[in-house]
């Protein structure tokens, strides 16, 4: 959730890209999105990250609740994640086949569908930034702002399916600083603002080990400790649990 | 900041004292109790259950029971001063009275009761560890929670005292619905319940709901507005199902029922809900001390806001000292008259 919500975020959807350059004198998007790839290590990095399996933790600060968190990726796009939250219990997420699932003690099992589910399927692709072409289909460069001080150039990526989402990347870095979105849940559309930072090297990739997400008036932030990369994932770990099974339409 | 949030007399605006904290059970006046429950009915405190195997039930206390004085102080002054103040809630009168039947872990009070036939009956209790698990969530301070499932006849009947301790609670609670299949109805005994977890109402709901898409209600931030969708799970009750509720639920427990209530997917025996259900956090202080604030208001499904108004029961229906005494609970009673007149012949 941590990383995927953020890199995933600079994907988008299967081929038809169209880049445009809002004002002459700013940089393409297209240009601002390869240099991303380019500065957090390049192309070659990216594709040697054939599978990641991240731990780390959460915090609702405001609130004093806790929790960890571990998820497990593998190319090209399946994923499962799963969060312990202190007092709450685990919540499971997962993305494999096309079938994007959540289940846990509270709320039972559910598979994710409409905008909810195109959004759970870009942020399980590994390897997001590297594949933004395949995953937008607009790419934008809408102007420029300030994140924490820091000059951005801010581009605007309109997945094939679901709303724009707004994306700073800072001049100087080149790294990518913030996200804006609408986060399409169960519950309803949310407003979030995703702050990425302490990018840290795991595998030869720079990933934001420190992602803090404003919505709905909270705060929480996820830390990513660690990144194994390439460690063997047991196929069985991206099986759909048997209650998402039963809620799959019956062939 | 205490006095000012007062002033406000809005429900889930507080300030937490840091003893709340460091008390082991999260009660100013002491962890210990005899294991009473209690209501104020007609400007008297009345016993309404005992914990089970409690030093209350050992000592021989009986529902119906008068309180009148703990440890020499006679309780029924404390009861008018609040009742001559309407902004006090039912919830804040009970734990009024509550608290003075609380202390230290280990001591001994001395309570005085009216028994069944009037008489005078001092009984000297220990206090003891409160009934159920000790849980938290966040910044809420410890809080021991339990649980009770079991048949009357043929109706199945839940009762737990707090929405928290989500593991635990929605496990049980997933038991007893699995448990019930054959039940003719079910009663959900959440009197006295103050809240806790709301999305725990969505995650309970979905035991009782089989068609997807429903929702409890809605609630309204500044910018966000979020649904709370009921996700039908498995194994699901079909059959009736009864809210008992008192002035005493309150938060999630108004949002649990008014929601099943809108769908018609329960009927809601007692008295008025609490009518306190904002959403709301509770951040720490740098003294130490808890700030509880709203940060949205809640609307039921059927589109009536809880907060001030609270849940109207379908059937009104009061607890009485005589039923008490007489080992009926007039409000359970007539939920199960209700379940047996549902039967198909």
């Amino acid at each position: 959730m941590n990383r995927r919500f953020v890199l995933a975020l600079i994907v988008g959807a299967p081929f038809a890209v169209s880049i445009q350059a809002a004002d002459p004198d700013l940089p393409s998007a297209e240009s601002i999105l390869d240099r991303y790839i380019e500065v957090t290590g390049g192309k070659a990095a990216y594709e040697r990250h054939k599978s990641e399996i991240a731990t780390g933790k959460l915090e609702f600060a405001a609130a004093g609740v806790k929790g960890a968190i571990v998820q497990y990726s593998a190319a090209p796009d399946k994923y499962y994640s799963s969060l312990d939250i202190d007092g709450i219990g685990k919540v499971e997420m997962g993305v494999v086949d096309g079938v994007a699932w959540e289940k846990s003690a509270l709320l039972g099992a559910r598979i994710k569908t409409g905008e909810e589910r195109a959004q759970a399927i870009r942020e399980a692709r590994l390897n997001a930034p590297y594949h933004w072409r395949e995953l937008y289909s607009k790419v934008e460069t809408a102007g420029t702002d300030t994140v924490n001080g820091e000059d951005c150039y801010k581009v605007v990526l309109t997945p094939k399916e679901g709303r724009p989402e707004t994306m700073y990347f800072e001049k100087k870095s080149g790294l990518m600083r913030k996200t804006t979105l609408i986060a399409a849940s169960q519950m309803g559309d949310v407003s979030a603002d995703v702050i990425a930072a302490e990018y840290k090297d795991f595998g030869g990739v720079l990933i934001p080990s420190k992602v803090t997400q404003k919505a709905a008036g909270q705060e929480f932030t996820t830390t990513i400790d660690a990144i194994k990369v390439n460690e063997e994932i047991p196929a069985a770990r991206f099986d759909l649990p048997a209650e998402i099974k039963a809620l799959l339409p019956k062939k | 900041m205490r006095e000012m949030l007062g002033r406000l007399r809005q429900t889930h605006f507080a300030i937490l004292s840091s003893s709340v904290y460091d008390s082991v059970q999260g009660d100013v006046e002491g962890p210990g109790s005899p294991g009473i429950d209690l209501r104020v009915l007609n400007g008297q405190a009345i016993v309404t259950s005992l914990d089970p195997g409690s030093p209350a039930e050992r000592a021989g206390v009986r529902a119906g029971w008068i309180i009148q004085s703990v440890n020499g102080k006679e309780i029924s002054p404390v009861i008018k001063r609040l009742l001559a103040d309407s902004s006090v809630s039912e919830l804040t009168l009970t734990r009024a009275v509550l608290a003075r039947l609380s202390g230290e872990l280990g001591e001994t009070i001395s309570v005085t009761f009216l028994n069944g036939s009037n008489t005078p009956t001092v009984m000297q209790m220990d206090l003891v560890a409160p009934r159920g698990n000790p849980a938290t969530f966040g910044n809420l301070p410890l809080q021991h929670i339990w649980y009770e499932s079991k048949k009357i006849g043929r109706t199945g009947y839940i009762r737990f005292n707090v929405f928290l301790d989500v593991v635990r609670l929605m496990d049980s609670f997933g038991k007893s619905i699995a448990e019930c299949r054959d039940c003719d109805g079910l009663i959900i005994d959440i009197r006295g319940n103050p809240g806790g977890l709301g999305v725990m109402a969505m995650g309970m709901a979905g035991y009782l709901i089989d068609k997807p898409g429903l929702r409890l209600g809605t609630m309204y931030m500044r910018d966000t507005s979020l649904n709370f969708v009921i996700n039908p799970r498995q194994p699901s009750f079909s059959g009736p199902v009864a809210i008992l509720i008192d002035g005493g639920s309150a938060s999630t427990s108004e949002i649990f029922a008014g929601g099943l209530q809108d769908l018609k997917r329960a009927r809601v025996f007692g008295t008025r809900s609490a009518a306190a259900a904002l959403p709301s956090i509770i951040e720490r202080l740098p003294n130490g001390d808890g700030f509880q604030y709203a940060v949205a208001n809640y609307i039921s499904e059927g589109g009536k806001t809880l907060e001030g108004a609270g849940v109207q029961p379908d059937v009104e229906v009061k607890l009485t000292r005589e039923a008490l005494l007489s080992g009926h609970d007039s409000v359970l009673d007539a939920a199960l008259q209700w379940i047996r007149g549902q039967q198909i012949p």
